[in-house]
């Protein structure tokens, strides 16, 4: 087959510079994590990648933090609300999530709103279920007391319930973090942000190792510092409850 | 709703698509993905329930079995995939690796954990009459240490499944993925309809260890069922 | 169990709480100013900074899209870095989706232009299923579809960038291929790899068999894994390229295609009718002046630089353009 002018385009001679000077021999030759790629790459690649992971997680997690907190509640006092809750949450939750983001691209579209609505989605069913069930196991003499006391149902939850139900909330939040972080590695499927981007440009060119352990290098590291750091956190807001493992 | 129509019927004709003869059928594709999921939990098994209540038993290695947890949570089933992709490429060996990998860490903490957490008397009684240390885990706490082992093991198979799925973003063909990442091929009602069925086969699969852990129950246990339930509930809620 | 109503811990724990959310606020701001002190392009769209001065200046913003795939993450950045030179404002809006969905993307507005292939066109978005008869009626009659949807097409490449097969040299000695026609004696007995989408569109299995009588098993294989598939013996015959940087390699055989199953793909910047009028003739002078420059080498070797040299689309972009004096 020719590549011959098949009507005047004009007879173009372009300059052609040469690419490979601009890349070590390293990434050329596939090894195992050349270095002054990922230096050269941080800026355009890595950083605005691990950036918007940051983002997509952060967002679905608050927002999945702020419905499951309201569910949890509604259930706490009206029984009869936890079974359907669970059942809709795990519902959502057993949907692959491959599936899950593709869905909903047809009513929603191939934007940000759709990974987050899915992402949300996935961490319902944990932070429903550790909230839900931290806030009942306060153990019933110290309610007793409290309402001894004389405090309203508002002050019971603020100063008692939800304060004992911490550990179990942030150990909740923990796995939802760290699910969430792990799921938006898919992402780039339907919307072109999180670290899912790198990996899937480096799975066509090779594959590429040394983009594919930076990008998913950087996704364990994330997800464990954000463990970390909620580990910290529940060290610092419930000293008195030191749980073996943390 | 007239797209759930469209994916019963795609699921009814077995994932055939309007002039497409050359592609696999739905039915194929599930039991290939069932048998990839099963093969890498059975492995999984293997290697975690032994070791978690082995660990259990001596109650040592706490730290170990707790944080392997953690990171077996922290790691991406897609990095596990491209990694294996990248240095060992991509067949049904690396993908039931990437699988075994993620299955363990819930399996080995539960159990652990489960092992760990019998009621001491109970194993002091047991060891009274008479028990050596290997009859203890095996007559005494494993029976009661059923419950939360297989809260573990039914999440790990919940992984298990929807992993095989991503395998295929990877590049693995053979799985329910296959259809589920081409939208173009197999239109919203084929990725629907694939959707249902993975969601089906998790369900099915979770039931069947369901069954299983209510064969295995001690007799005793099942008419303490309730109460051990929100036991193991509060112990999963805020240790693992 | 303790519960405290006492003010101190009720004071340590409000303390811990504020540092948790002034740590996640400062994170959250280093992290948004940082994305718009960015310059280059980053993962979703990017604006980097246009020219100061040129015809585009002034003229409204303009959101190019491109594919999911390098070839069109290359031709997304040659237009919008060309005629950022010139002023303009571009927004790049990097891996859309697949051709279905850039498509959409552009007739509901949220590009306003991205690269298209003409015979992708024909056979995908207008459904044709028969052969244009050469390069020159395809582009025609693709911009004739397009212009009675309120769309528009530039002038076309010189390089046309058609599906092709490529087997490895010793199958093809084997088997005595030389072009597609030959694979038809092989029946099912040939793995014939290519993307999903190749099952379904005429320029794939349908018209395989229509054109040359050929009915390979098919094994679906994504675009990227083309190469690897072929190498690692999943599939026989591989769906490729004719601009791929790995053909420059000299690793693999293509059978020639002499009943043009595969059309004439060359690329033209589609765009609606509005936003050229909007953008001035300027505009399209750049994106034309840019497109003539693309010879099938220049795209290989582009790709090559892509897929072989690691190096980023918008890097290789910058780099062909300064050379050619377009930036």
């Amino acid at each position: 087959m020719t590549q011959a002018s098949i009507w005047p385009i004009g007879a173009a001679a372009p300059v052609i510079p040469n690419y490979a000077a601009g890349s070590s021999s390293c990434a050329v030759h596939n090894h195992f994590f050349c270095t002054d790629w990922v230096s050269q790459n941080w800026g355009p690649v890595l950083w605005p990648a691990l950036r918007g992971h940051i983002v997509l997680t952060v967002v679905a997690v608050a927002i999945g933090f702020v419905i499951s907190m309201a569910l949890a509640l509604t259930a706490h006092r009206y029984r009869l609300l936890e079974q359907p809750t669970i059942l809709v949450t795990t519902f959502l939750y057993t949907i692959p999530s491959l599936a899950l983001f593709e869905l909903l691209v047809a009513p929603v579209g191939a934007n940000v709103y759709t990974a987050e609505i899915a992402l949300v989605s996935y961490t319902l069913l944990i932070l429903f279920r550790n909230t839900l069930t931290g806030l009942r196991e306060v153990p019933d003499d110290v309610l007793d007391a409290a309402e001894g006391m004389g405090m309203s149902r508002t002050q019971l939850l603020l100063r008692v319930e939800l304060p004992l139900a911490l550990p179990a909330i942030i150990a909740g939040l923990r796995i939802a973090v760290v699910t969430t972080i792990a799921l938006a590695t898919i992402v780039y499927t339907i919307y072109n942000a999180g670290l899912g981007v790198p990996i899937h440009t480096a799975l066509g060119e090779g594959p590429f190792k040394t983009e594919l352990i930076a990008a998913g290098g950087l996704t364990i590291l994330l997800a464990l510092v954000a463990d970390g750091l909620l580990v910290l956190v529940q060290r610092a807001l419930t000293p008195w409850a030191q749980v073996k493992g943390g | 709703m007239h797209s759930f129509a469209e994916a019963f019927r795609f699921i009814a004709h077995n994932g055939a698509v309007a002039g497409q003869p050359a592609l696999p059928s739905l039915v194929h594709l599930s039991l290939e993905t069932l048998k990839v999921g099963l093969i890498g939990l059975a492995i999984a098994l293997v290697i975690a329930v032994p070791l978690g209540a082995w660990l259990g038993h001596l109650h040592k290695g706490s730290f170990l079995a707790i944080n392997l947890g953690n990171i077996g949570r922290a790691l991406p089933s897609l990095v596990i995939l491209a990694i294996g992709d990248a240095f060992l490429g991509l067949g049904l060996t690396v993908v039931e690796v990437a699988l075994v990998i993620l299955a363990v860490p819930p399996v080995i903490t539960n159990t652990y954990l489960a092992v760990d957490k019998v009621d001491p008397e109970i194993v002091d009684a047991a060891r009274g009459m008479g028990m050596s240390g290997a009859e203890v885990l095996g007559r005494v706490e494993l029976p009661l240490a059923v419950p939360l082992i297989f809260a573990g093991i039914r999440t790990a198979s919940v992984f298990v499944i929807s992993t095989t799925t991503i395998a295929s973003l990877a590049g693995f063909s053979g799985s329910l993925g296959d259809i589920i990442a081409n939208e173009t091929t197999y239109r919203f009602s084929g990725v629907l309809g694939a959707a249902i069925c993975v969601a089906a086969l998790t369900l099915a699969v979770d039931a069947l260890l369901a069954l299983l852990q209510h064969a295995l129950t001690p007799r005793g246990l099942r008419l303490l069922a309730r109460e051990r339930a929100a036991a193991s509930r509060a112990v999963r809620a805020v240790t693992v | 169990m303790p519960y405290s109503t006492g003010s101190k811990p009720g004071q340590r724990r409000a303390r811990a709480v504020s540092f948790v959310l002034v740590a996640a606020l400062s994170i959250a701001i280093a992290a948004c100013g940082s994305s718009k002190s960015k310059s280059s392009s980053s993962a979703s769209a990017s604006t980097p900074a246009a020219a100061t001065s040129g015809p585009g200046v002034g003229k409204p913003a303009v959101t190019i899209g491109d594919k999911n795939f390098s070839e069109e993450n290359i031709l997304g950045a040659l237009y919008s870095q060309a005629l950022q030179a010139k002023g303009y404002k571009i927004t790049l809006k990097d891996n859309v989706g697949s051709t279905e969905l850039a498509y959409k993307a552009l007739t509901a507005g949220q590009i306003d232009m991205y690269p298209e292939y003409t015979g992708v066109l024909l056979s995908v978005v207008a459904g044709q299923t028969r052969n244009p008869a050469s390069a020159a009626a395809a582009y025609s009659e693709a911009k004739a579809f397009v212009e009675k949807h309120g769309l528009t097409m530039l002038e076309p490449t010189p390089f046309f960038d058609t599906n092709a097969f490529a087997t490895l040299p010793a199958y093809a000695k084997e088997h005595n291929l030389k072009s597609i026609a030959d694979l038809k004696p092989l029946g099912k007995g040939v793995k014939l790899g290519g993307a999903p989408e190749f099952a379904t569109r005429f320029q794939g299995l349908p018209g395989l068999k229509q054109e040359y009588g050929v009915t390979p098993t098919f094994v679906p294989v994504a675009i990227e894994l083309s190469y690897k598939a072929l190498e690692g013996g999943q599939v026989n015959v591989q769906n490729v390229f004719t601009t791929d940087g790995q053909l420059l390699s000299g690793k693999y055989t293509v059978l020639s295609d002499p009943k043009n199953l595969f059309g004439f793909q060359n690329v033209a910047p589609l765009l609606h009718q509005s936003v050229l009028a909007a953008e001035g003739p300027a505009f399209a002078e750049t994106l034309n002046k840019v497109s003539a420059l693309l010879t099938l080498k220049a795209i290989q070797q582009m790709n090559a630089g892509v897929s072989i040299d690691k190096q980023t689309p918008a890097s290789v972009a910058q780099q062909f353009l300064r050379a050619n004096g377009l930036s």
